[in-house]
């Protein structure tokens, strides 16, 4: 097959290799699947509010909230923080892509959203924002069992915020230690970090005796719907500050109910209290730290009650972060209650917070800079040959080689962070090394054949392509793979090169040669 | 390079020239000397062109000893790497002010801006410390007056044991990443001298660039060693270039297989060069870890002129001569 490239023009033959480069960009187009649309996406929904309820749910589009167009992250946050100016509840009506909802509440901090896709692209959590935490016990490695164990637990504690992008698995360093590594990709709860590595110890003690602890042994249900579990408004205290108390009910188990009887059957009435407690409060531990000290009503004595309330309070400078603060509270210790515990401590040893709106601004930056650098090479290749073919060719290949990594990367849903991009313009930057050595040595007056001529490119093609890997090789192990990314762009960036874009680079320059 | 061309090609003319002279009579005292002159400047010249990299190479390494005997280590770490927390807040806001406040209650505080490329409006600013979040937020909150949310600030933590041991690592890495650039060079080439001073040149590298970023006071982060890795892969391009071409042609003098293969190489790295630049200029807009990247990128390209060009060329310019490959 022949294109006609200009009149009168030397033509270029669509050889075999040219047509792999071909076939690779269209898979490539078809893999980043780009596509042009405004708005946000649910990406998680808090089962104990309202919002879920009412029945959202994430992957729902967002069209308007209270009547304003949602077109971007940011009108969304415009709007969701006007929410929050005033604490009391009101009616939010959200409209989705395919249905409308409406509900009471004070504000929509129950779901977190992210910008709609325009690519199958996904970028890492440095650039679209999330949590990521490693972890890992405060004592020695954990066994192979043990890490099961706890990223089964952890699942379960993260699973009450309905995440969408939520990844839970061990991660292996170069020494061999093991650590739970969590990542949420998109906005993140603010409340995740209470539930991330907490042992979850919880134990109700009545004097010194211990009455039950969390875990389903001991507590069979826990109330997080609204009949059973309510905020109160907050209180001013003193000093200024406010405090808002909440409750909830859980069922406990027969056996644990029936301890609870015996304990208190063994109490005397408190006579200061005018006969309306026991002498001996119910005190709330969770990981040795006091979460509350409940008075036990004289009537409950030698009781078998199954369903006990739990009570706690938050503390705030204001009354919303007081009512928020509760609410996490709350949230935290039903969740904990629920799972049970960790048979030891852990500590998290690294965690990043990620803002999504800041990286928005950094993937402008690195687009822009990244184009600068492409029309900078261009003209420095142009500058050098003054050969219109030749750049093209030059500029086509840097083009085919960035597009076909991104195709990859969007193929195997890597999610390219701030290096890994870094990775993928250095990788051009070998690919555009390696073209100006097959252009120099195929335009070298030697008496060779350009086949010969190509053959010799090729070897320090070949063989700055494999320095590079075993370069790289080391960074899928060390420091916990977090420095994957970059390795792994580079080095499909260069594969590419090499497989693909360079062997057809080389057989256009060699058919521009053999035609001049 | 133009006048370096033409100096090439006296150079061969003259060297023609001499041989034929032999060939033809018994020089006199005087045509030797003024052969002697005619010699090609680059056969003259060759060996001493080895002292300026070793006397550099020398200087870097007393200097980063020393830094070593001063810091304990061999180069500035960011909380990444030494433990700490780093908040950027999405804010416009007095960074001298925040910054003496914060220096009362907590150590190492360093505060950047963050601006945007295109308007150059402050975005964001960058607080980076040693202490931890608990410590660092309620800080900050307090100096701005309003809560950090997930939507106003990211929060980035390491602790100082894990900071340590992703160092220990980082360093192994970049260790094991040399072992096996070296070991892929003596299999492409499968002779000594010029495998190892290929790998000599690398290291050289390596020094030289670590020595710069200590000297720019540079605070690295994880990416920024993980560039130090590409730059053992990346560096080693043009010497392969160059070994392969003394090596592997035929035909040509070494001096013209040299300078055709400087042609190339010098090309390939000033392009690189021109690449990393606007990197270095755009300082305010782009993450840390990007620009760390392309400035270890760039001042590794930096050295590699020196020691490809310098130190490699020479070095196989001797070997080629003493195999008298000629």
């Amino acid at each position: 097959m022949v294109f006609r490239l200009q009149k009168n023009e030397l033509m270029v033959k669509i050889n075999f290799r040219i047509w792999i480069l071909i076939i690779a960009l269209i898979l490539a187009l078809l893999m980043i699947y780009p596509r042009f649309q405004d708005g946000v996406v649910i990406k998680s929904v808090d089962k104990d509010y309202k919002a879920f309820e009412s029945g959202l749910r994430p992957g729902m589009e967002i069209l308007e909230i209270n009547s304003v167009k949602i077109d971007s992250l940011n009108k969304y946050l415009e709007v969701t923080s006007d929410l929050l100016k005033d604490s009391s509840e009101k009616r939010i009506s959200v409209i989705t892509k395919k249905d409308s909802f409406i509900f009471l509440d004070s504000n929509l901090s129950a779901i977190t959203v992210s910008e709609i896709p325009n690519s199958n692209i996904k970028t890492g959590l440095d650039l679209s924002g999330g949590v990521r935490a490693l972890i890992k016990p405060v004592n020695g490695s954990l066994t192979d069992l043990e890490m099961s164990d706890l990223i089964d637990i952890t699942n379960q504690r993260l699973n009450v915020f309905g995440l969408t992008d939520l990844t839970v698995r061990s991660a292996k360093d170069l020494e061999g230690n093991n650590f739970l590594l969590i990542e949420v990709a998109g906005a993140a709860p603010d409340d995740l970090e209470s539930l991330i590595a907490k042992q979850g110890n919880f134990e109700a003690k009545i004097g010194n005796v211990t009455a039950f602890i969390g875990g389903d042994k001991d507590i069979t249900y826990v109330f997080r719907d609204a009949t059973q579990s309510a905020v109160y408004t907050p209180e001013p205290l003193g000093d200024g500050s406010y405090l808002s108390r909440f409750s909830f009910t859980i069922t406990l188990s027969a056996e644990a109910a029936q301890r609870h009887a015996d304990i208190t059957n063994r109490l005397s009435i408190d006579p200061n209290s005018g006969g309306q407690y026991l002498s001996e409060n119910l005190t709330l531990f969770l990981d040795g730290e006091l979460v509350d000290e409940l008075r036990i009503s004289s009537g409950l004595k030698g009781q078998v009650a199954s369903q006990i309330s739990i009570q706690g309070s938050g503390i705030g400078s204001t009354p919303d972060i007081a009512l928020s603060e509760a609410r996490a509270q709350m949230h935290k210790l039903q969740t904990l209650l629920l799972t049970g515990s960790i048979p030891y401590q852990l500590e998290i040893i690294k965690l990043d917070i990620i803002s999504p709106s800041l990286g928005e601004a950094f993937t402008k930056s690195m687009i822009y800079l990244a184009l600068v650098v492409f029309i900078i090479v261009s003209t420095v290749i142009f500058i050098r040959y003054r050969k219109i073919k030749i750049t093209s060719a030059v500029i086509l290949t840097m083009f085919s080689e960035m597009f076909i990594t991104l195709g990859i990367a969007a193929l195997l849903r890597w999610n390219l962070d701030v290096a890994g991009i870094a990775g993928i313009i250095a990788g051009i930057g070998t690919g555009v090394n390696d073209q100006i050595v097959i252009i120099d040595e195929s335009e070298s007056k030697d008496n060779y054949s350009m086949k010969e001529k190509i053959k010799r490119a090729l070897f320090v093609v070949f063989g700055a392509f494999f320095t590079i890997i075993a370069a790289m090789l080391p960074l899928f192990w060390a420091g916990a793979g977090l420095l994957r990314g970059f390795a792994f762009t580079t080095i499909i960036g260069i594969t590419v090169g090499v497989l693909i874009t360079r062997p057809a680079f080389a057989d256009l320059v060699k058919q521009l040669g053999d035609k001049q | 390079m133009e006048q370096n061309q033409n100096n090439q090609a006296q150079g061969n003319n003259s060297q023609v020239q001499h041989q034929h002279q032999n060939h033809q009579t018994h020089s006199t005292q005087h045509n030797s000397n003024q052969n002697e002159n005619k010699k090609h400047w680059y056969d003259r010249w060759y060996k001493r062109m080895l002292l300026p990299p070793v006397i550099l190479l020398i200087i870097c390494l007393i200097y980063l000893f020393t830094f070593y005997s001063q810091t304990g280590d061999i180069i500035y770490k960011d909380s990444s790497l030494s433990g700490g927390t780093t908040i950027t807040l999405k804010a416009e806001l007095n960074i001298e002010g925040l910054k003496s406040y914060l220096e009362q209650a907590v150590d190492n505080v360093n505060i950047r801006k963050i601006a945007d490329l295109s308007t150059g409006k402050q975005i964001a600013i960058l607080i980076d410390s040693s202490a931890e979040p608990a410590i660092l937020k309620p800080l900050v909150e307090e100096f701005i007056g309003y809560k950090l949310t997930n939507e106003n600030s990211s929060v980035e933590f390491s602790g100082s044991t894990l900071g340590k041991n992703f160092y220990k690592q980082l360093v192994t890495a970049v260790i094991i990443s040399f072992i096996l650039m070296s070991f892929v060079i003596f299999v492409l080439f499968r002779t000594f001298i010029p495998s190892i001073a290929v790998i000599f040149a690398a290291f050289a590298d390596i020094v030289m660039t670590l020595a710069m970023v200590d000297i720019l006071g540079i605070r690295l982060s994880v990416a920024g060693i993980a560039a130090f890795l590409m730059l053992i892969g990346y560096s080693v391009d043009t010497d392969i270039l160059l070994t392969s071409a003394v090596l592997k042609k035929r035909g040509d003098t070494v001096n013209k297989r040299i300078h055709r293969a400087f042609k190339t190489g010098i090309f390939m790295t000033l392009t690189g060069l021109v690449a990393v630049i606007p990197a270095f200029f755009i300082v305010t807009g782009l993450p840390d870890s990007f620009r760390q990247i392309f400035l270890i990128l760039g001042l590794g390209l930096f050295a590699d002129i020196i020691n490809t060009w310098l130190t490699n060329a020479s070095i196989i310019k001797w070997y080629s001569d003493y195999k008298k490959m000629n």
